[in-house]
């Protein structure tokens, strides 16, 4: 496909990405009416660029589904009037040139284009100028906006910490109680013995 | 008055009203689109209040609850669905199965959001269809629809099937399950998994009318006169309520937080109202729940709180029962109440009631009063079905939970509620806590003067939706007078029956003492008329003496205004309250304050003035006719 390749020649690779965290999601689409009242200026969540997809009780998730802002859009492949380009690393449809067919609604992988009767144009996250209302709005915390090389970086961290096996001791430093973690590396690094035991509170310690 | 369509002089709500209402005859198999006009906007807000003067202008003499002439009323309040903390707030208001007289049960989730978004304020359904049916709304299109192959489908199961056959996912559906169509009397309507309609028994309207559900598609804007206003306050409510140092415990634990605290302060009914005091609450506490069993948090519409918390049992006879929730409600009344100390066992009465359609407090407060009346040897073991009761017995209790939503046996006894079991089994009035038909909730009355005023003089009954003193009482201590105590159960009922006018939730207040004044400011808003906290207050007020004026009307006198029997002669067991009840002189003494305070008379009728005010007069005048 010559021409999306044209394009991703103009575009230069956005550095912040919008990425969700679907187990701390407790469903309750505060990112959906956020998004339709900045963008649309109306209080109407079926106009929202985020949707909150709930599936219980086998299996029970809550799945925020918004554009990922893909560097080779399947929707950008099937416009057929090339009305979707990218720009800053930011997929979006030039209304003009949209001719309502919704080709991309339906060939998302994600879902995450929408349709409402009341608009011509199809529905689409362009992340509100660099500043996504619904990160913010988000009691949960489970939509994120992180730069992308540190995509994945949680769980890195996550599987890390779990195999360093993660111990934590108590000491007092200035009669204040304070908490130390520490890995038990089994060849002989640092072991719990060997820490040396903080003072009491009431120790003379400085004072 | 309502106005009709071709009336020119009406004056419409521009703003934060739709200014619709649907009325669903289902008798006739037809629906119509009424519009409304400032007047009774501004009157009845929204909500409770819409639902209230519906229902009180289709009151007949001697109607039953079951007729067909009997409306349900599912109305929304003016601020559902907007951009502020928890506004999915729904009523469901009807004459009530369980009790006969005015009842309005809200439920949580999105059905009242997406009821406004269709362009409604209220839906109104009356009559009786003919077919076995489900009603579809999807935007301006009304049908009744066929749904004979949903019929004694559970809840969640309808739901699922209603979703693939309307080949919708995002609809918003409530149901009734089995013990709805089956007429038991606190059977409630579901939506979204775990929301409910819980109390007085609207599950049976549904049945009744012979509808199974009503499935909702709305897409329209809702309506605001000042967006940036709205923004503004919100924000900041959210950014409030974020900070708050209390909001992580809540979103881990919810109310289920509130089982230690009602067993600290001996509150917790435990083995049929029998005990306050539960020796093994720190089995079946939130702190239980989160260690072993949550697995995630669910939250109603734009709710930061997110008090739902989706449990799973992981091991024993109930492994792979996922359910939302218990609250504390639940967890009490098919928890302690009924002896039960092991938390899957709660979560399994909690899942089953959910599926079946019945309300989780009602059913435990059933099912403990027969194993107590089984237990003192007032009850044998035939008039058991030869189930041998005994406290916490789960499995027994689960039985008992199925055969009340299949009118087996026992069970058909238990579904008539107070009512149907004292009718059954007059000996065991003594120990049922009920006060007009209602079942009392999760919280004792006998340590709380407050609390009893509140159960007593509640228009729905027994139930803590109205006021929940019992904290500040307990809080206080003996160092307040009569009228100050009087005065907080009126507040308590003036301000939190105005949550469910306005279609949000009471728990931000509640629970992170929220202030109660920027509700005046989004109403403002919303709906470009400038009003103050107290303005709303007063039509709260209004609405309560209307809902007290249908109780009259439908036979509700002073002897109904009193706690249960045992609040007076049955002192506590257990627990820090050990030896306690009420005094029925004092008691007798509040109800007249209480009364006085109201500007009722001693009978407890509100005035004249109070009855036009609210519109209630004519229910009066045509009993003079």
């Amino acid at each position: 496909m010559d021409r999306n390749r044209d394009k991703k020649q103009v575009s230069t690779p956005q550095t912040l990405t919008l990425t969700v965290v679907p187990e701390r999601c407790s469903g309750c689409r505060t990112c959906e009416v956020v998004c339709a009242i900045h963008n649309n200026k109306v209080n109407n969540p079926k106009k929202a660029r985020i949707r909150v997809l709930s599936l219980y009780p086998q299996p029970v998730i809550m799945m925020p589904i918004v554009c990922k802002q893909c560097n080779d859009p399947k929707c950008m492949e099937s416009c057929p009037t090339d009305a979707i380009y990218i720009e800053n690393g930011i997929v979006k449809i030039n209304n003009r040139e949209c001719i309502g067919c919704h080709a991309c609604v339906v060939s998302c992988p994600f879902g995450a284009i929408y349709m409402h009767a009341d608009l011509n144009e199809p529905i689409k996250c362009e992340l509100c100028d660099g500043d996504p209302q619904c990160v913010k709005a988000c009691p949960k915390n489970a939509i994120i906006y992180v730069p992308q090389h540190t995509l994945g970086q949680a769980n890195r961290l996550i599987d890390t910490l779990k195999y360093a096996h993660l111990n934590e001791m108590q000491y007092f430093e200035h009669g204040v109680e304070k908490k130390l973690s520490y890995a038990q590396i089994k060849t002989g690094g640092l072991r719990k013995d060997k820490v040396k035991q903080g003072k009491e509170p009431g120790d003379a310690d400085g004072k | 008055m309502l106005m009709g369509n071709d009336d020119a002089a009406m004056i419409k709500m521009k703003w934060g009203h739709l200014g619709k209402i649907l009325h669903i005859d289902l008798s006739a198999g037809n629906s119509r689109v009424e519009e409304y006009d400032a007047d009774f906007a501004l009157k009845y807000i929204g909500g409770r209040g819409f639902g209230a003067k519906i229902v009180m202008d289709n009151l007949k003499k001697g109607i039953k609850p079951l007729d067909p002439e009997n409306v349900i009323v599912i109305a929304p309040g003016v601020l559902s669905g907007l951009y502020l903390p928890s506004s999915g707030k729904t009523a469901f208001v009807p004459i009530s199965p369980l009790t006969g007289i005015y009842a309005d049960s809200n439920m949580g989730g999105m059905l009242g959001v997406e009821i406004r978004q269709a362009g409604y304020d209220a839906l109104v359904i009356c009559g009786r269809a003919k077919e076995f049916s489900y009603i579809w709304i999807d935007d301006d299109i009304v049908e009744i629809r066929d749904a004979s192959k949903y019929r004694g489908k559970k809840s969640t199961e309808t739901e699922r099937e209603l979703k693939e056959d309307l080949r919708d996912e995002g609809i918003k559906v409530a149901t009734i399950g089995p013990a709805g169509e089956n007429l038991v009397k606190f059977a409630c309507v579901n939506s979204e998994w775990s929301r409910n309609a819980g109390r007085t028994g609207m599950g049976a309207i549904f049945g009744s009318k012979n509808i199974k559900a009503i499935a909702v598609r709305g897409t329209k804007d809702l309506p605001v006169y000042d967006m940036n206003k709205l923004v503004e306050l919100s924000d900041k409510a959210y950014k409030t309520l974020q900070d708050h140092p209390m909001m992580k415990f809540w979103q881990e634990e919810g109310l289920m937080s509130v089982i230690d605290y009602a067993n600290k302060l001996g509150i917790i009914p435990t083995r049929n109202f029998s005990d306050a005091h539960f020796e093994d609450a720190d089995m079946i506490n939130g702190e239980v729940m989160t260690s072993r069993y949550k697995i995630g948090d669910s939250a109603c519409y734009s709710c930061p709180m997110a008090c739902g918390n989706i449990c799973l049992v992981k091991s024993g006879a109930y492994a792979g029962t996922v359910t939302e929730g218990p609250e504390y409600e639940s967890a009490a009344m098919l928890g302690s109440n009924v002896g039960i100390n092991n938390f899957s066992a709660i979560l399994r009465g909690n899942y089953l009631c959910d599926e079946l359609g019945i309300d989780t407090i009602t059913s435990g407060s059933m099912i403990a009063t027969i194993i107590d009346g089984y237990e003192r040897g007032l009850l044998t073991l035939e008039d058991v079905d030869g189930i041998a009761l005994s406290w916490g017995d789960d499995s027994s209790i689960m039985h008992l939970l199925e055969k009340i939503a299949s009118r087996d046996g026992i069970g058909d006894v238990l579904a008539g509620g107070p009512y149907g079991v004292i009718r059954k089994f007059p000996q065991l009035e003594p120990i049922i806590s009920h006060v007009k038909g209602m079942d009392q909730s999760a919280y004792d009355a006998r340590v709380g003067v407050t609390m009893a005023l509140a159960y007593a003089t509640s228009d729905i009954g027994a139930h803590h939706a109205r006021a929940w003193p019992i904290a500040k009482e307990l809080e206080v201590g003996a160092d307040w007078t009569l009228e100050e105590k009087v005065d907080l159960v009126i507040y308590h009922q003036t301000i939190r029956p105005l949550f469910d006018m306005l279609g949000v939730c009471r728990l931000p207040w509640i629970e992170l003492g929220f202030d109660e004044n920027a509700y005046a400011e989004f109403y403002s808003a919303a709906t470009g008329v400038r009003v103050t906290l107290d303005d709303l207050l007063e039509k709260s007020r209004s609405v309560f003496n209307l809902t007290r004026a249908i109780n009259l009307y439908m036979g509700v006198e002073r002897a109904d205004d009193y706690p249960p029997e045992r609040t007076f002669n049955d002192p506590i067991k257990t627990g820090p309250h050990v030896g306690e009840h009420l005094d029925r002189d004092l008691f007798d003494h509040m109800l007249n304050i209480y009364y006085e305070r109201r500007g009722w008379d001693e009978n407890g009728r509100p005035s004249d003035e109070q009855l036009r005010e609210c519109g209630a007069l004519g229910l009066f005048k045509s009993q003079l006719d």
